[in-house]
């Protein structure tokens, strides 16, 4: 057995590392290093609850957006959700169909980074696909050989839609638009034109490029399974056998419909419900559809860096403190644990939860007319990073083509008073109240809890996405959702442009632009990688890490989001 | 007919903060790109994050003329295709994980050209124990790299004056990172660039004025004076006229000055209201108020951010007590900016401020 670490992980949000117990397989083409045992170790604490502690409530608004830059806006939703719950009000249909716009834009925003910031290039090495490894020669290298040219174009797009979320929020990180009971901004012409152009044209990028460029990956896949399954003697059948996990899926559910958000809040109070009449639904599938109740969440510590006398509780009733050298702990992230089970929540999770494991999302844009269809059959119903990926375009394509649909369905709300007249004005906060905000971000299923006691903060808790997906073992020893996933993952003893080799001997590329005539795909990397210094890249000792940690990547994991510390 | 001024390295920053910076950028995207250019060999950055929620890096990628790719890609060194200043190291968009990650960081950013090594640090620094990266303390890697950095950028609410990981009771100590180089005896200027979270125009301009030579002024808190000199409410908020005229909002979506909301407007410098995010689309006054991230003490002197700062500040030289009586009733007097003492509601009780 070797022990193989990777840390830091890079393009994901914070401070993560994982390690990795090895064994050996032997068959008839040589002995191969697979993984045995994961370990996902999540190195940062800051203590945001503490610091909630006796604020204005309405605070929580504002700072616990700061959990997290990638993914404020989520938590600001869901803080103002739990608010919204702690007040006892409705917002007014203006003003869910404006938070809608706003973090339906935001999604799109998100989805993208992902697929092709973060996770982008070593699907794009994998599947010999240039335009999605990142434009590492320059220009040069995006005219001659199409190094980067979709990832390039996503940070356009991504500044784009975030000038959506800037319209409805002010700005973007850490928008400031939310309040108890509605928002503090006004739907106008303005705001909906400028949001209607944007999206037209990210929903034309959706289309044109982020599908094809899901399916030209897809279209890979079939030679990377046999390529590798002949190498290995092996049976792999390509990405759907990356990272696989329980089958269980956790969603709270997204997008609220407007015109009857008593029936979402139900729950929020603690009913069993799939919250149906939502865009995308709640759920707990795990191999078929179940009702979703809050009351099934427990966390766990065992082997996260708090007090044992805190584990197997609810969230309302969460009392931990941090101990920096606990033995035996390796996390500062907690175990949540669904009805005692491992859930994976994310993209995914959303897209079973809502749609089953056959996808046909069937969308019309509502400014030009212009109709498309995308469609999935999820390809390993336990999980994977290809389907992971699926998961977020599809979501990109659906999100963006409603938040046009809510723009033109909001002008009919232009004239109408959008202040809900039990807010009074802001000076108002109740005495003593308690509320709960269930949302998803786009990582997976957001809770914030909130319990005000004269006027301020008794008590906040955040239990987040990556707790569930990067968590470490819980007190029944079952590992994490990713420690789960990378069982079983091959770990080679090349680098990646001999991989890429192996995987395209053909010399069919065209380097004459850099002086090289025609060269193979590995070959074409090395000219990028050189004199970057990263021809090693991946490589943990005689280990390359490309695989495992490109199903870390899927779950696109945010480490400051997951480590908190609750006190009661 | 010449309308831009030349562009020198002793007038850039003066400029930018002439011009404002969004104008300023337009303006010369070509001449920065150029200037930048010319210098021949590639520069070092490593950006290192300690207690950060990773948003400075999301607002860089919101970088426009020039953005993010143009940055990454074409202003190159020389012939060399290499882009002059793709990070050595940077967590969130880097291509090289792990061992390789950290010894980039040790072959080509600390033994990189002496004079060319710009560190730039987004997040916190907190005691030992709570933010480790392979295996060592954030505050040993900020503190290696800190000596070895030949300028240095702290970016941020947090990596400037600790910011909401610092705020009360500090349960993991964090602090800025010129007070932890205080700590540790390193003594070297930091440039610090506050809000949250940090403005990509602000950033682009200080690393282009870094890489041409050309050393922002800065402020008592180390802010450059170009983006940080002018006060929000008195000298830039476009609501200013509704505060003039006694008109505040005061329940949500109403039309108005937002002072009695809460706005920190008043007790802020910042360039937000001219500047505005996002390719300059709004900012956080258009859609709510502001929360003063741009200065030291953040959130604690502002929040509840929904309580109005304690004291107006004086109007076009009218007695600020007659205008704060005749506007707000006895809603408050004084003018007291961060907090020297304030005037309470009693118009009698009076109580010091940190």
């Amino acid at each position: 057995m070797a022990e193989v670490v990777m840390d830091p992980i890079t393009r994901i949000e914070g401070h993560l590392g994982a390690r990795m117990e090895t064994k050996d397989i032997t068959t008839s083409t040589g002995t191969w290093t697979i993984v045995d045992k994961a370990y996902s170790l999540t190195n940062l604490f800051r203590g945001w609850e503490i610091i909630l502690k006796g604020r204005d409530p309405r605070d929580a608004f504002f700072i616990t957006q700061r959990i997290c830059g990638v993914c404020p806006a989520p938590h600001g939703e869901t803080a103002i959700q739990a608010l919204d719950h702690a007040y006892g009000v409705t917002p007014p249909p203006a003003a869910v169909l404006m938070r809608n716009i706003l973090h339906g834009a935001y999604y799109v925003y998100d989805h993208m980074i992902h697929t092709y910031l973060l996770i982008g290039p070593e699907l794009g090495v994998l599947a010999k696909y240039p335009p999605m490894v990142p434009p590492a020669l320059g220009k040069k290298g995006i005219k001659a050989l199409g190094l980067g040219s979709s990832y390039a174009a996503c940070i356009e797009m991504q500044r784009k839609v975030n000038r959506v979320v800037a319209l409805w929020g002010g700005k973007f990180p850490h928008h400031t638009s939310e309040y108890p009971g509605g928002m503090t901004v006004k739907p106008t012409l303005d705001r909906i034109a400028n949001t209607l152009s944007a999206m037209t044209e990210l929903w034309d990028f959706v289309v044109n490029v982020m599908v094809p460029d899901l399916m030209a990956i897809v279209s890979k896949n079939d030679h990377i399974a046999e390529t590798v399954s002949s190498l290995l003697d092996i049976d792999f059948n390509g990405l759907q056998d990356l990272g696989q996990t329980y089958g269980n899926f956790l969603s709270f559910g997204l997008f609220p419909d407007y015109n009857d958000y008593d029936k979402w809040v139900r729950v929020q109070d603690g009913e069993e419900g799939y919250r149906e009449n939502a865009l995308i639904r709640a759920g707990a599938w795990d191999g078929s559809p179940k009702k979703f109740t809050h009351k099934k969440i427990r966390e766990y510590v065992k082997y996260s860096r708090y007090d044992d006398s805190a584990t197997g509780l609810h969230p309302s009733e969460g009392v931990t403190k941090p101990v920096k050298d606990k033995p035996g702990a390796y996390a500062w992230m907690k175990a949540p644990r669904y009805d005692g089970k491992v859930y994976e929540v994310g993209p995914l999770a959303r897209m079973i939860n809502t749609f089953g494991l056959k996808w046909k999302i069937d969308v019309t844009n509502p400014v030009n007319g212009k109709s498309f269809t995308f469609e999935w059959n999820v390809l390993n119903p336990k999980g994977s990073v290809i389907d992971r990926v699926a998961a977020r375009v599809a979501q990109t394509l659906l999100f963006a083509t409603k938040t046009m649909e809510w723009a033109i369905e909001l002008k009919q709300f232009m004239h109408d008073d959008i202040v809900n007249a039990k807010i009074p004005d802001y000076s108002y906060v109740p005495d003593n109240a308690e509320g709960m905000g269930l949302w998803d971000a786009p990582r997976g299923a957001l809770l914030h809890y909130t319990k005000i006691r004269n006027k301020k903060i008794d008590n906040y808790q955040c239990i987040v996405p990556s707790t569930w997906n990067l968590g470490p073992r819980d007190d029944m020893d079952q590992p994490g959702p990713v420690e789960k996933a990378l069982e079983g993952t091959w770990l080679p003893k090349l680098d990646v442009p001999t991989i890429a080799n192996a995987l395209y001997p053909e010399k069919d590329i065209d380097a004459s632009a850099f002086g090289l005539g025609t060269v193979s795909w590995g070959d074409a990397l090395a000219v990028a990688l050189t004199p970057l210094g990263l021809v090693q890249l991946n490589m943990e000792g005689e280990y390359n890490t490309t695989l495992a940690i490109t199903i870390v990547r899927s779950f696109d994991p945010c480490i400051a989001c997951g480590v908190h510390f609750m006190i009661k | 007919m010449e309308l831009k001024p030349k562009l020198t390295r002793r007038n850039f920053m003066k400029l930018a903060a002439m011009m404002g910076a969004t104008a300023f950028l337009t303006t010369y995207k070509s001449e920065i790109v150029k200037a930048v250019s010319e210098v021949k060999d590639y520069w070092h950055i490593n950006w290192l994050n300690g207690a950060a929620c990773t948003g400075c890096t999301i607002s860089f990628a919101q970088a426009s003329e020039p953005d993010l790719v143009q940055i990454l890609t074409e202003i190159t060194v020389g012939t060399s295709g290499l882009p002059i200043a793709l990070p050595d190291y940077m967590e969130t968009i880097h291509p090289a994980s792990g061992s390789l990650a950290e010894r980039l960081k040790d072959e080509r950013w600390a033994q990189g050209t002496p004079g060319r090594r710009v560190l730039i640090v987004e997040g916190a620094v907190q005691e030992e124990g709570y933010c480790t990266i392979a295996g060592k303390d954030f505050r040993d890697h900020l503190k290696e790299a800190g000596e070895v950095a030949d300028a240095v950028i702290a970016v941020g609410q947090c990596a400037t004056y600790g910011g909401i990981p610092a705020a009360k009771p500090n349960p993991t100590g964090a602090m800025g990172v010129s007070e932890f180089f205080k700590e540790v005896g390193i003594n070297k200027p930091v440039i610090n660039i506050p809000l949250c979270p940090v403005h990509p125009d602000h950033l682009v301009l200080t690393i282009a004025a870094v890489m041409i030579g050309a050393t922002p002024d800065l402020d008592e808190y180390g802010r450059p004076k170009a983006f940080f000199g002018k006060n929000m409410h008195d000298e830039i908020c476009p609501y200013r006229p509704y505060y003039d005229r006694g008109i505040f909002t005061r329940r949500p979506g109403e039309e108005g000055c937002r002072y009695v909301m809460g706005c920190k407007g008043p007790i802020t410098k910042t360039d937000c209201a001219l500047r505005k995010w996002n390719m300059h689309i709004s900012y956080c006054v258009e859609t709510n108020m502001c929360i003063g991230c741009s200065e030291p003490g953040w959130p604690d002197k502002f929040s509840p951010f929904y309580k109005p700062v304690a004291s107006l500040p004086a109007v076009l030289g009218v007695d600020f007590g007659t205008l704060g009586q005749g506007l707000l009733g006895a809603a408050a007097a004084g003018i007291v900016i961060h907090g020297v003492k304030r005037a309470v509601t009693s118009g009698k009780k009076e109580e010091k401020e940190e």
